[in-house]
């Protein structure tokens, strides 16, 4: 018996997926190779490279920025799937760290506007690096935390959190202020605010692994009932801290993709800029 | 001898304490165990409507007697029966539904379609394909507000129309002979019984019943009917007939064991073959309170189709639903693999013991997930008819020797396929959450997943904004499946739709709602037990609520993923993803979903 159902999928296996590196690194090569004969034979008939690999490059820069317009554009998915054209971009990206040495000859271009440029250029592209390192590594980092959170609701959560913890802190001052006290020396600032700069470039749990020390050492000076409660409140410190490390994580994932879309811009308009220059100076179109 | 204080303290310790169980009883809030008949399907079912009833056919020459205590017919017919007063041209129930009702013809006829009417006259009206230029020119059109809902061009039609009644709303044809010609149609009627089998075996309704007359119909839930089968032998033997006519012998053809079988011999396979039911048809009321209970409990708990260690006494094939396979493991049953439709139990054993002259048991144990229908068939039929027929490669391989004390054992052979055996804690997850039921079900591997919500913002963009699933849901380890409707393949939220708005697409198998005719009653969004249905309150395209004509309430409708079925790339979620972090995966059959998570 056949199932009622029968809607295609297009589910490429995990196993798949590991294959098809080799396959674009050697698609990679192959063109660069190919372009690399190109300029150096163009060299040695004394045609000037610089306007054909500057072509290239555009081509590319057009090529990279077009996979923002895929992700926006969810109607135009017959041109290929937002991870086709992820890997189409990882590629050609890396490929324009070789393509804008053979444009630039591999020296430090000396006019100002040429600096600009290359600037701008190792901006976007480590960053892409940066990107593609982040993505790789943080969803394995924020997966290892039991409790999945969406970003956006990330501050409700703490809001709340802190008024349970508040709530707890309370109770616990009906029989002694210990928690009390310590609560608004160590804890009232963890749990109402978001945490600094410093923890967002590095998250980690040196404090969490503080504070919940701190706590176990009050066991001591509290009564059977007042332990439990100390329990739940350093419970309530690792899921702040595990709120505080998605904040972090998914932060960076975010403000890095922000960085690396506004740059590339820019690049972009300069690059077009760059290159009317250069017709202009070299006499109009060639 | 206490001494006359420590008595004294004795007696106020135990006065303390029969203080406190007596405060703590207060506190306690108590019930009254539930019972089956506790919601009646009509509370306006009385005891003259039942007596009525008594007195006609075929209730009539029923034996109340033979009916069991806890079920009597007349409370049968009380709590499990409603009757229906139809208007000529109503629509009883339509082509391609789910019901968990029969119905009784008690006055006037009623008109059977013998063609596929329309979709837009059952209320099912498919979303227009759009190009990806006019999707392009949508994208730009796209609301600013949420939920926005344009009636402005909206005209009633001229074959259907609607009116409202004491049960909700119904649905009714203008003019029966044009939509459904005299030739092509059959008529029932006083006596007559429909709707049977496709509740019974949950199966969608295969035809199209409308009230041809002013009508009196009884409809008999599915509860009560079987019921009704179990303590009268006439009805049985008509349902029995019934389904070995229409059904059974097409099942069994598609059954890939009984594919070299010839006609001959599937007819007398047929004749042998027992039909049986296991679990709650509705599995999805009690689905979030069993969800409480310890997993060892609640597998122990679920209704048992064949144990492992005890013989065999035919080969099982499941026909709807779903089943675990388990083993005993220490004190508790570990699930080594899930059944679904067209899948056989026990072939390796019978095959085994046909082959050896052996008589070895069921090696592992089934269990009924939720709701299950089986076909039986039995072994002396097995060793006769089938295994005979079957090619010797085709037959399933000698169950493992039998290992005496000391022994190493010879034969590991796996007792579950290397392809359909997944990761056990995702077996395990999968099987007690009910995410097997999905064929499209929205799987995310949160070690790949950036969070960046491209998925959700393709899907909004798809759909005006409006995004149709939640990138949340249960997780196990890495895997996410997020609250996004996995068009089942049990499909409980199309059971009791007034309008027949929610469908399913006979040529993709997906479950659209039809928007224009949701009434927003919230019955799918109630009956979904992954929470995948959302009612939300539709706006105009100024962003302000739109309201009902009388009561002047907000207008509420269903909404759920229709896996983007007005494109032609399919669902924009997962063609969106950058990282192939979700896919819509079927998880009825374990093979897709080892196959990506491996």
């Amino acid at each position: 018996m056949k199932s009622d159902v029968n809607i295609p999928t297009s589910n490429t296996p995990r196993s798949k997926l590991r294959g098809r590196r080799v396959r674009n690194v050697a698609l990679m090569i192959f063109a660069l190779i190919t372009i690399g004969s190109l300029v150096v034979w163009q060299n040695q008939n004394l045609i000037h490279s610089t306007f054909t690999t500057g072509y290239i490059l555009l081509g590319s820069f057009l090529l990279l920025t077009a996979f923002n317009m895929r992700k926006r554009i969810p109607s135009i998915a017959q041109l290929g799937s937002a991870a086709f054209w992820m890997q189409v971009h990882i590629y050609v990206g890396l490929a324009t760290f070789v393509l804008f040495g053979l444009h630039v000859g591999w020296k430090i271009p000396n006019g100002q506007f040429e600096l600009l440029l290359t600037m701008l250029y190792l901006i976007v592209a480590v960053s892409g690096v940066y990107g593609l390192y982040v993505t790789r590594t943080i969803p394995k980092k924020l997966s290892a935390i039991n409790d999945e959170v969406i970003y956006e609701s990330i501050p409700n959560f703490r809001v709340k959190l802190a008024a349970e913890a508040r709530g707890l802190v309370l109770e616990a001052c009906q029989h002694s202020d210990v928690l009390a006290r310590f609560y608004r020396n160590r804890l009232a600032e963890y749990f109402e605010r978001p945490r600094s700069l410093a923890y967002l470039a590095n998250p980690n749990g040196r404090l969490r692994r503080q504070l919940t020390s701190e706590i176990d050492d009050l066991d001591r000076y509290l009564s059977s009932d007042q332990r439990s409660l100390s329990q739940q409140l350093s419970l309530m410190v690792k899921k702040k801290d595990d709120l505080d490390y998605h904040a972090a994580q998914q932060g960076r994932l975010k403000i890095w993709l922000f960085a690396h879309i506004g740059f590339t811009y820019s690049l972009l308009l300069l690059s077009i800029f760059h290159g009317v220059m250069a017709h202009a100076f070299a006499g109009g179109l060639r | 001898m206490a001494k006359p204080g420590e008595h004294s303290r004795e007696g106020s310790r135990s006065s303390t304490t029969m203080q406190g169980c007596i405060r703590l009883s207060k506190q306690l809030q108590t019930i009254r165990r539930p019972a089956r008949w506790d919601e009646p399907l009509d509370a306006q079912m009385d005891e003259p409507c039942v007596q009525s009833l008594l007195t006609t056919e075929p209730f009539a020459s029923m034996d109340a007697a033979k009916f069991p205590q806890r079920s009597p017919l007349a409370g049968i017919l009380q709590n499990d029966c409603r009757i229906l007063d139809l208007q000529r041209g109503d629509i009883i129930v339509r082509e391609g539904d789910y019901g968990s009702s029969a119905f009784l013809i008690l006055a006037g006829e009623a008109i059977v379609s013998l063609q596929s009417l329309p979709p837009q006259l059952l209320g099912r009206q498919g979303k227009p394909k759009h190009s990806w230029t006019r999707a392009i020119a949508k994208l730009l059109g796209n609301s600013k507000h949420a939920e926005v809902r344009d009636y402005s061009a909206t005209s009633d039609s001229a074959e259907i129309g609607a009116r409202v009644t004491g049960e909700g709303q119904q649905v009714f044809l203008h003019d029966i002979p044009r939509v459904i010609p005299p030739g092509k149609s059959v008529t029932l009627t006083e006596g007559e019984v429909f709707g049977e089998l496709s509740a019974l075996t949950r199966t969608p309704r295969s035809a199209t019943v409308v009230a041809g007359s002013e009508m009196k119909v009884l409809e008999i839930r599915w509860q009560g009917f079987r019921d009704l089968m179990k303590s009268d032998p006439t009805l049985r033997q008509h349902v029995d007939q019934l389904y070995r006519q229409n059904s059974l012998q097409a099942h069994l053809r598609e059954t890939e064991i009984l594919a070299d079988l010839s006609t001959e011999s599937i007819t007398s396979v047929a004749a042998t073959t027992q039909l049986e039911t296991f679990g709650q048809f509705q599995w999805n009321h009690d689905f979030g309170k069993n969800q409480k209970e310890d997993i060892g409990r609640r597998i122990l708990g679920e209704p048992l189709i064949a144990e492992q260690g005890q013989p065999l006494d035919g080969l099982i094939l499941i026909r709807n639903g779903f089943a675990r396979l388990s083993r005993q493991h220490g004190d508790g049953h570990q699930t080594i693999a899930y059944l679904g439709k067209g899948q056989a139990f026990g072939l390796r054993e019978l095959a085994h013991n046909w082959k050896t002259g052996q008589q070895r048991p069921a090696m592992l144990s089934l269990r009924a997930v939720g709701y299950v229908d089986v076909l039986k068939i039995p072994v002396a039929t097995v060793e006769q008819l089938i295994l005979p027929a079957v090619p010797f490669k085709k037959l399933p391989p000698e169950l493992p020797a039998l290992v005496s004390e000391g022994q190493q054992p010879k034969n590991t052979r796996r007792m579950v396929q290397r392809e359909q055996s997944m990761d056990q804690g995702l077996l395990e997850f999968l099987v007690e959450q009910r995410f097997i039921n999905g064929t499209q079900t929205m799987m995310i591997d949160l070690d790949r997943c950036t969070r960046c919500d491209d998925c959700v913002r393709a899907c909004a963009a798809t759909h005006d904004n409006n995004p149709r699933f939640i990138r949340h849901g249960k997780q196990h380890e890495n895997w996410m499946i997020a609250n996004a409707c996995m068009h089942c393949l049990d499909p409980v939220c199309m059971i009791g739709c007034p309008t027949g708005a929610i469908s399913r697409d006979a040529e993709s198998g997906s479950v659209t709602i039809n928007d224009p005719t949701c009434i927003g009653c919230g019955t799918c969004s109630n009956s979904c037990p992954y929470s995948n249905i959302q009612m939300v309150t539709i706006n105009d395209r100024k962003g302000l609520p739109i309201l009902e004509q009388t009561s002047g309430n907000p207008i509420q409708k269903a909404t759920k993923c229709d896996l983007c079925a007005s494109t032609n790339h399919g669902p924009a979620c997962q063609s969106a993803c950058p990282h192939d972090a979700l896919v819509r995966i079927d998880m009825t059959s374990p093979g897709a979903v080892t196959n990506w998570t491996k």
